[in-house]
């Protein structure tokens, strides 16, 4: 099975408030460091693949350069990362192709080079049409320039584009929400990524709203209830303009949902290169017909520049069971039990028989042909679906690997 | 030793007003401990860690020192520091009987507080001799003559002879030995009528067993005397004796008027209880010495530990406590929210918090402790009288024809400027003034009958909090009120969470069914579904809020960098449920109960 590489490019022009990556501002003598550590890394998959316990597969069918902001990098940087794929991998001629791009960074030549490495589909940070919204958190585009960059990329031919809204932000009403989307729509992008501002302990906006406090206009954030509300418009708006929702935060129209984001939640291989970048294998040793390796490299830049080794975690059978439940129930596709029980056997099926009479009656999922989906109502509480399915023990953890 | 050369007295004072200093001063003078070993000693009688904090005494002790007086002889000199607390006054009056006089400490730049009082009180009507003694003459506050006075009109005590020292300094200490010598009366007990000792502390020492504290009244105490103890009619063989100089020396006797401690064959502290008498099991006395009491626990609550595969561990240190302390009691009790615990009686709130103390200290456990309660009489429709002490076994309210509870009658010491507030707080518990006497220019004392249950809430709190400080407390318990007294419950979806059920006057139930309610909807998490939270008294309910449902609690980014993210924050989310408690179908963490229960103390 073809694999899917995931390059993480950890720079950013700033740190937006709500950012809880390990991306950050560095300055530009790192980044020839940094390429140069790629490079490396690429040349070398192999050789980090077999060390893992993973079966390496040299087919590529996807590619994925994030962040960050992979469009930071100067064009002849971005040119020698292609080229060291393309050097060590056998890329599909029809590969999806994916560089995340922030709005306002697209100049002419920065197009030119990406059409040059074969990337033939742009996702854009935009997270809000509204002006005030997007400067909020610290985005340093407009609504204008976000309008150009699209127009500039599909005159360049790059017409398979993906815009990330953020519901939730400083500022958000329902008015000024149906605005965003109502721009979105209009842009007629093939593809939408509406994510719930993420609350957590990793992000300056994050910690301020759990402190309770005002900087980064942390008390302008709507409340959750607002946000869910905000979340159920996106999903409707988006449904009728054709935009459907094929996973918790994803829509595209017909045929255009993200290939290389399909193999994490359908659990394909994948390998990730640079900072904080996760790889998943088929277990290379395993007499176990499910068994997986995934490992992982650090999330910082020093180390990672430094040497430090990746972190591994065994997939037994138990976990893939467990994985192909939370991962696969983010689709709207559902999981089909008849697949389950024909991939795992029966018990990866009868084990949870109470969990989903318990849910089924709880209207989080319905079943359907022997398809297990969320329901809306599941999807905005799918954490309290996904964690009944996991069983009671933890995955067996290696020490680190080399 | 001759009677005529033996003083048995004991230090009535408040808090910080300087007994301990004085008691170290008294050892210094008579040689019991040199300056030296003194420095780095200070304050030998106060051991437990506890009593040296807080600068209160709670086990009680007896020290002998030996004083050559200006006459030319030599003294034994009885010093018995007693518990200074109002939940041990009834330990306190044991120490007291065992005493001939009291030297009566009072701060010179504070002047009489209540605790003073009510002790004072208890040694006149044992008829003991009172020294009254001005401490902290050197400080520049100090105001020896308005003290005077105070002790004066407050106490009713003559204080031309009062004696002005400073223990800190040295001042005045050696005036306090003659006066001790001359003023208080010897011990007028017969070595040679059958033996009558009075016990006023016992501990237990895990090598020699139990040990315990008297005062020969009549007869004589030997090693190898075959004794019983009249209460319970128990004998047992004097196996060790001794006094402490402060440091343990060992004797062979004790004869009438003397104080010391002594090891019998005895395993069990609950046996010798406080206030018996002992005497010898073949020539028995024909009457136990007044005053004996069997103590009742006065305040309960139930004790859980914060972690649940910590119970066993507290079931053995309560045991364990107990062997030291036979006036708590304890009984295991089961709660939804809280899991096994005990329900627990104490002497009093500072008693309780003593033992809660002690457990978290000397055990290294967490605890939960439960609203204190009190223990009622209820009496049934078909005329039967039960004791309820724990809400949990509260009768259904159509089976009550009446209820009493118990009534204290406190007395407060304070400055005018705050009589207003204290005035406003004892009305709203519930209090029915008794007396109001000014017993000095500004100051003013209350009397006042109030239902303990509204002591043991949050009295003691607001009292300091409406007087800053400045107002002093002491009580004793002096009847049974019949008060319209009715359970209150707090639902969650319906269910009764046992752990937060309390018992309160009819018209304060409302009010604290809302204050509690709103408090447990800060805490309780959203869940799936809306829950209701209410208070109610039986099947009517007097207060209600709701928490909305969950709306979301989604994982909004999960690509192949989050999966094993992802998966340990579900693995954490599904633990933290497991470590929550289930009341019906609604899952609250621990935290909100132990919030609620501290809401409880602070409103």
């Amino acid at each position: 099975m073809p694999l899917g590489l995931y390059i993480s490019v950890p720079f950013c022009r700033t740190k937006c408030s709500f950012c809880n990556f390990s991306a950050g501002v560095f300055s530009r003598s790192l980044f020839d460091r940094y390429v140069e550590h790629l490079e490396r890394e690429l040349a070398g998959a192999e050789r980090i693949a077999n060390a893992m316990g993973g079966r390496f597969e040299p087919e590529v069918d996807s590619i994925y350069l994030g962040g960050g902001t992979p469009s930071v990098l100067a064009p002849d940087q971005l040119a020698r990362l292609f080229a060291a794929v393309r050097g060590n991998f056998h890329v599909h001629a029809s590969a999806e192709t994916t560089v995340e791009c922030a709005p306002g960074t697209l100049q002419p030549e920065l197009v030119e080079t990406l059409l040059a490495c074969g990337v033939n589909r742009v996702s854009l940070g935009v997270q809000s049409f509204i002006d005030r919204e997007s400067s909020s958190v610290g985005r340093l585009h407009t609504r204008a320039i976000t309008l150009a960059d699209i127009e500039r990329l599909r005159a360049a031919g790059i017409s398979d584009i993906s815009v990330d809204l953020i519901a939730g932000l400083p500022y958000q009403t329902k008015g000024s929400w149906a605005d965003s989307l109502r721009e979105v729509v209009a842009t007629e992008v093939p593809h939408v990524s509406v994510y719930m501002l993420e609350v957590d302990e990793d992000s300056r906006l994050g910690r301020e709203l759990i402190a309770g406090g005002t900087r980064y206009h942390a008390h302008h954030v709507p409340d959750e209830d607002l946000t869910a509300d905000l979340y159920e418009q996106a999903t409707e708006e988006l449904n009728m303009a054709g935009i459907s929702q094929y996973e918790i935060s994803n829509f595209a129209r017909t045929g255009r949902q993200s290939r290389h984001n399909l193999k994490y939640w359908t659990r394909q291989p994948y390998l990730g290169f640079g900072v904080d970048a996760h790889s998943m294998l088929p277990s290379a040793g395993s007499t176990e017909p499910h068994a997986a390796v995934r490992f992982a490299t650090v999330d910082n830049l020093d180390e990672l520049l430094a040497g430090a080794p990746r972190e591994r975690t065994n997939v037994d059978r138990t976990a893939a069971i467990e994985e192909t439940f939370f991962l696969g129930l983010r689709l709207n596709r559902g999981v089909s039990l008849a697949e389950v029980r024909g991939r795992f056997g029966d018990d990866a099926v009868s084990r949870y028989e109470a969990v989903i009479a318990d849910l089924v009656e709880a209207k989080l999922v319905e079943l359907q042909d022997k398809v297990l989906r969320l329901t809306p109502r599941g999807r905005l509480l799918s954490n309290n679906v996904f964690e009944r399915f996991l069983c009671d023990r933890s995955p067996v953890r290696d020490g680190p690997g080399t | 030793m001759d009677c005529a050369f033996i003083r048995n007295f004991a230090i009535i004072a408040h808090i910080d007003h300087g007994k301990t200093t004085l008691s170290d001063r008294l050892l210094e003078l008579t040689g019991a401990l040199s300056a030296r070993e003194m420095l780095g000693h200070e304050q030998v009688l106060d051991a437990m860690d506890l009593e040296k904090e807080r600068g209160i005494t709670i086990k009680a002790h007896s020290v002998r020192m030996l004083y050559t007086a200006e006459d030319g002889n030599t003294y034994q000199l009885n010093l018995i520091d007693t518990p200074g607390h109002v939940d041990f006054s009834y330990e306190v009056s044991r120490s007291l009987a065992s005493c001939e006089g009291a030297l009566l400490v009072v701060d010179a730049t504070q002047g009489v507080e209540a605790q003073t009082l009510a002790n004072s009180y208890l040694a006149i009507n044992h008829g003991l001799e009172i020294i009254p003694v001005i401490n902290k003459i050197d400080l520049p506050s100090a105001d020896i003559e308005r003290t005077k006075e105070m002790i004066e009109s407050t106490i009713g005590l003559d204080a031309s002879r009062s004696l002005a020292i400073s223990a800190k300094t040295g001042i005045g200490v050696h005036e306090v030995l003659e006066a001790i010598v001359q003023r208080i009366p010897h011990p007028k007990g017969n070595p040679d009528i059958p033996l009558q000792a009075l016990i006023f502390d016992s501990w237990f020492d895990s090598y020699r067993g139990v040990g315990v504290l008297a005062r020969v009244v009549n007869g004589r105490m030997y090693q190898g005397q075959k004794i019983r103890l009249m209460s319970n009619g128990k004998a047992f063989e004097v196996e060790s004796m001794g006094v402490q100089m402060p440091k343990p020396v060992e004797i062979r006797e004790l004869s009438a008027g003397e104080v010391g401690f002594f090891f019998a064959t005895m395993k069990n502290v609950a046996d010798t209880k406080i206030g018996d008498t002992v005497t010898d099991d073949t020539h028995p006395a024909l009457e136990p010495m007044p005053g004996f009491e069997e103590l009742k626990p006065m305040v309960f609550a139930g004790l859980y530990t914060v972690d649940s595969h910590e119970h066993t561990l507290l079931r053995d240190a309560l045991e364990k406590l107990r062997l030291n302390d036979s006036s708590f009691f304890f009984e295991p009790e089961s709660s939804v929210a809280l899991g096994f615990g005990f329900r627990c009686g104490f002497l009093g709130l500072l008693h309780m918090e003593i033992i809660q103390e002690r457990l978290e200290r000397e055990y290294n456990l967490d605890l939960i402790v439960t609203a204190p309660g009190v223990r009622y009489m209820v009496t049934l429709t078909d005329g039967a009288i039960i004791e309820v002490d724990n809400p949990s076994k509260w009768p259904d309210p159509t089976l009550i024809e009446k209820v009493n509870e118990p009534i204290i009658t406190a007395t407060i010491l304070t400055a005018e400027e705050y009589v207003g507030g204290i005035l406003k707080l004892v009305e709203e518990k519930r209090g029915r003034q008794k007396n109001f006497e000014y017993v000095s220019a500004n100051r003013v004392m209350l009397t006042y009958e109030l239902p303990l249950n509204e002591i043991v809430l949050d009295f003691y709190d607001k009292l300091k909090s409406v007087s800053r400080g400045y107002a002093s407390l002491d009580y004793h318990l002096s009847g049974w009120w019949e008060s319209p007294m009715v359970k209150l419950d707090i639902l969650v979806a319906g269910d009764a969470v046992d752990a937060l059920s309390i018992i309160i006057h009819k018209d304060h139930a409302q009010e604290r069914g809302r204050a509690l309610v709103s408090k447990m909807r800060e805490l309780i998490p959203r869940q799936q579904f809306e829950v209701a939270i209410q208070a109610a008294i039986g099947a009517k309910i007097v207060a209600r809020e709701t928490v909305g449902a969950l709306r979301k609690n989604v994982i909004a980014k999960c690509y192949g960098g989050d999966i094993s993210r992802k998966r340990k924050l579900l693995e954490k989310q599904k633990e933290g449920k497991k470590r929550m408690k289930r009341i019906g179908k609604v899952d609250i963490p621990q935290e909100a109960f132990l919030a609620v229960l501290r809401v409880s103390e602070e409103s």
